[in-house]
């Protein structure tokens, strides 16, 4: 059953075209990485899906509700950019979020002083915000964005800023949310998060959808290669069987490291024999799966890590709803 | 509660917990008390300066005298004045009579006393000498007790009075003063008595003072103009002075705290838990809410001091904001006004992350702030001078002028078409900026009236 569909969703700021033409669906229960760089339209879909922008085009239902208003208290948002009231505790805050999302406000600081000992800021739950270090800070907006148990929760971002660490942790606290049945979109635009956690990932490169489907059919629609070391002639690699072009990836003293592209639907195996019974100098080989960065740039010829975002003109203001 | 009253409540407490809202809270009647006490305690504290007085020549003779005559004349003028000051306090507190006469006469006691000269001073001669002896007498060279304030050598030169002061005080020109005071005096009925006028004759002119009655028919009465039928125009115009800087103080909150959420990030946040419209309203009321705490803590010890110290002046102010309802019209002012202001200054605020960033609004705006508060006072002589009554038909004055207009009845159509227009334009600044704050919330344009118009027009969409 699906928690969430966008069809044919467009949106204009002015002259500019943030999104075009974005249909997808997720499931309950799920996690969907919503994937692509700074600028491809990830903020502007998740504002439309929360409601907070109206749609140039097209139809998004959540929950069930056509607009994200109507069932703003069963969503839990973590916006790109973060931030809390300097002088509240993180008690106060999270329990003041919570209240917002229709929690008592005794009931927001039961649960805030619980979740903040599991997120092992216990010591800290009675300072002022600007007390905490910005990873501390982060972790209690996170808490606050979803101390109300939300049935979808949509993350803008949430890596970013964080430390190897906290990343870690925070990729727990997002399966830990699907665990307990709730449905999380995250958007980013580092590639690894997303292929250790989605069940579903969408990509995006400028404003439209680049593929939407599980993180292996990303990686198959993306060429395999193989890689071998060795006193080998990049030449020699490329006429192996199967090969479409050659990289040299180092050279050291006569040895190379050599990446070779494997045509679509090659699996390799043919190529590397063909290699060893050529009498190749192969002191190394492996044969490489294709990554979720690889798919990316495949699939949209884009680097999900260079920004794609654009200025917009003074007059072209957003009305929030 | 639902989500305005949050935001609403956490807007009044965030500013409430804070020491700096205590202190300011307390700031006005703590100065207002200082302010009158003061002056007072000052010149309490002042001492009687020891002055010595020299003739010069047998030309300056009678000079010193005339400065003696002077200074008792002054004391029994001093004593007077406090005498009836302590009659009229008693008269409107109640209190015995001679109960504030001590205080008084101890803030009113004379300045300076004439001292003898030291015998050396007196037989000294002007020169390097006698500024040596000056010098010892006029500082710490001198024990205390003998120690003197200011030295006059009184002469007479072609007829005409004059002196030299020594002070013990470079910056102490009270003794130059009552010197050049009495000597003009003295010159003065030389003149007379040279000129065949008896002085006596000209110094009772001089004191006439003529009893005149001010009538007129707004009088209370229909006659005679009292203190209580002034009193509406001084209460117009401290309300009007009050509104002003509790709008302009409540607006201001708004700004920065709105700023304070668009630089932190929160606006986003709050955006995703609550429509635009209700962050606005209820940042709106919570500051309303402290604004409203602050006049009801700065009226209520301003009313509890006035009982206490006149309560007949308070019964009059009493009578005063109940007649003809003031006090409802004094409400309205204050929402009208707070309205148009608050919301302008929330929806500038939706653009800014730095006060910096609103200086290209705020600037102009608070120039043209500045205007009722020049205008309001020429409402306290002449509330129907024409450019007055102008500039209350426009609504952004309106609250102001209105205020210190009221107390003296203008015509009806005024009073309704002002506030008619005052609401009008409320309302349709609550809808304008309420679409700016919208556009400013999720924005990073950078604010400039360009943006802001194009934000209050509909965003260019």
């Amino acid at each position: 059953m699906a928690a969430l569909t966008l069809d044919g969703v467009s949106k204009r700021y002015g002259d500019f075209q943030a999104v075009q033409d974005l249909s997808f669906t997720v499931r309950k229960g799920a996690i969907c990485g919503f994937l692509g760089p700074n600028g491809a339209g990830k903020t502007s879909s998740i504002r439309m899906i929360l409601g907070l922008q109206p749609t140039t085009s097209g139809r998004i239902e959540i929950l069930g509700a056509s607009d994200g208003r109507k069932v703003r208290d069963r969503i839990g948002f973590l916006p790109e950019e973060r931030g809390l009231y300097k002088k509240m505790t993180p008690v106060d805050a999270i329990a003041f979020f919570g209240s917002l999302k229709g929690l008592s406000t005794s009931e927001g600081k039961r649960r805030a002083r619980a979740m903040l000992e599991a997120q092992g800021l216990g010591a800290s739950r009675n300072k002022q915000m600007k007390e905490l270090s910005k990873g501390m800070a982060q972790k209690v907006q996170l808490i606050a964005s979803v101390v109300h148990r939300p049935e979808f929760v949509i993350l803008d971002e949430p890596f970013s800023g964080l430390d190897p660490v906290n990343q870690q942790g925070l990729e727990t606290v997002i399966r830990d949310l699907a665990a307990n049945g709730a449905t999380v979109l995250f958007s980013t635009h580092v590639m690894q998060h997303a292929e250790r956690l989605c069940d579903q990932v969408v990509l995006m490169a400028r404003g439209r959808k680049a593929f939407d489907g599980t993180v292996a059919e990303a990686r198959a629609t993306s060429r395999r290669f193989i890689e071998l070391e060795g006193d080998i002639a990049a030449e020699a690699v490329a006429d192996l069987p199967g090969v479409t072009g050659v990289e040299v990836v180092s050279e050291r003293g006569g040895v190379r490291v050599l990446k070779g592209s494997l045509a679509s639907g090659v699996a390799g195996q043919e190529t590397l024999k063909t290699a060893f019974l050529s009498g190749l100098d192969v002191r190394r080989f492996e044969l490489k799966e294709p990554t979720l960065h690889d798919a990316f740039i495949d699939l949209t010829g884009d680097n999900p890590d260079q920004d794609q975002s654009v200025a917009r003109p003074a007059t072209s203001l957003e009305i929030a709803r | 509660m639902n989500r305005i009253l949050l935001i609403a409540r956490r807007e009044f407490l965030a500013y409430a917990r804070t020491v700096g809202f205590w202190l300011s809270l307390l700031a006005f009647p703590l100065f207002a008390v200082l302010g009158g006490a003061v002056p007072l305690l000052v010149r309490g504290a002042e001492t009687e300066r020891a002055v010595v007085l020299i003739e010069e020549g047998a030309e300056a003779t009678g000079l010193a005298a005339a400065v003696r005559n002077a200074l008792d004349a002054d004391i029994e003028r001093r004593a007077t004045r406090a005498r009836e000051a302590a009659e009229q306090a008693a008269a409107s507190t109640g209190a015995p009579p001679g109960s504030a006469e001590s205080a008084l006469a101890s803030i009113s006691r004379p300045r300076m006393r004439v001292v003898s000269a030291p015998t050396d001073l007196a037989a000294s001669l002007p020169g390097p000498a006698q500024d040596a002896l000056l010098r010892r007498y006029l500082t710490d060279e001198t024990p205390k007790a003998e120690r003197l304030d200011a030295v006059v050598f009184l002469s007479r030169t072609e007829g005409v009075p004059g002196a030299r002061v020594w002070a013990a005080r470079a910056t102490d020109d009270t003794v130059e003063d009552f010197v050049r005071s009495a000597l003009r005096d003295a010159n003065r009925e030389a003149a007379l008595r040279e000129a065949g006028i008896d002085a006596a004759v000209v110094e009772r002119a001089d004191a006439f003072r003529p009893e005149i009655g001010v009538f007129s028919p707004r009088s209370a009465g229909g006659g005679e103009v009292s203190f209580k039928d002034r009193l509406p125009g001084i209460i117009g115009l401290a309300f009007s002075f009050i509104l002003w800087s509790l709008i302009i103080t409540g607006a201001s909150i708004l700004l920065n705290s709105v700023m304070e959420e668009k630089s932190n990030k929160i606006l986003e946040v709050l955006l995703s838990s609550a429509s635009a419209t209700e962050i606005l309203t209820g940042k709106v009321l919570g500051v309303a809410m402290l604004t409203l705490s602050v006049l009801v803590v700065w009226g209520g010890i301003g009313s509890f001091g006035l009982i206490a110290a006149a309560p007949s002046v308070a019964a009059d102010v009493g009578s005063v904001l109940m007649a003809n309802g003031l006090i409802f019209y004094f409400a309205a002012y204050i929402v009208g006004g707070y309205l148009m202001y608050a919301v302008l200054f929330a929806a500038i605020g939706a653009f800014c992350e730095t006060p910096r960033d609103a200086q290209t609004l705020m600037g102009p705006i608070m120039m043209v702030l500045v205007v009722p508060i020049l205008v309001v006072q020429m409402a306290l002589v002449n509330p129907d001078a024409p450019l007055v009554r102008f500039l209350s038909w426009v609504p952004f004055f309106t609250p102001f002028l209105m205020s210190a207009r009221a107390p003296s009845g203008p015509p009806a159509v005024e009073i309704a078409g002002t506030m008619a227009g005052m609401f009008a334009v409320a309302l349709l600044m609550v809808w304008l900026a309420g679409r700016a704050f919208r556009a400013g919330a999720l924005s990073d344009v950078k604010l400039s009236w360009k943006s802001f118009g194009a934000a209050m027009g509909g965003g260019g969409r």
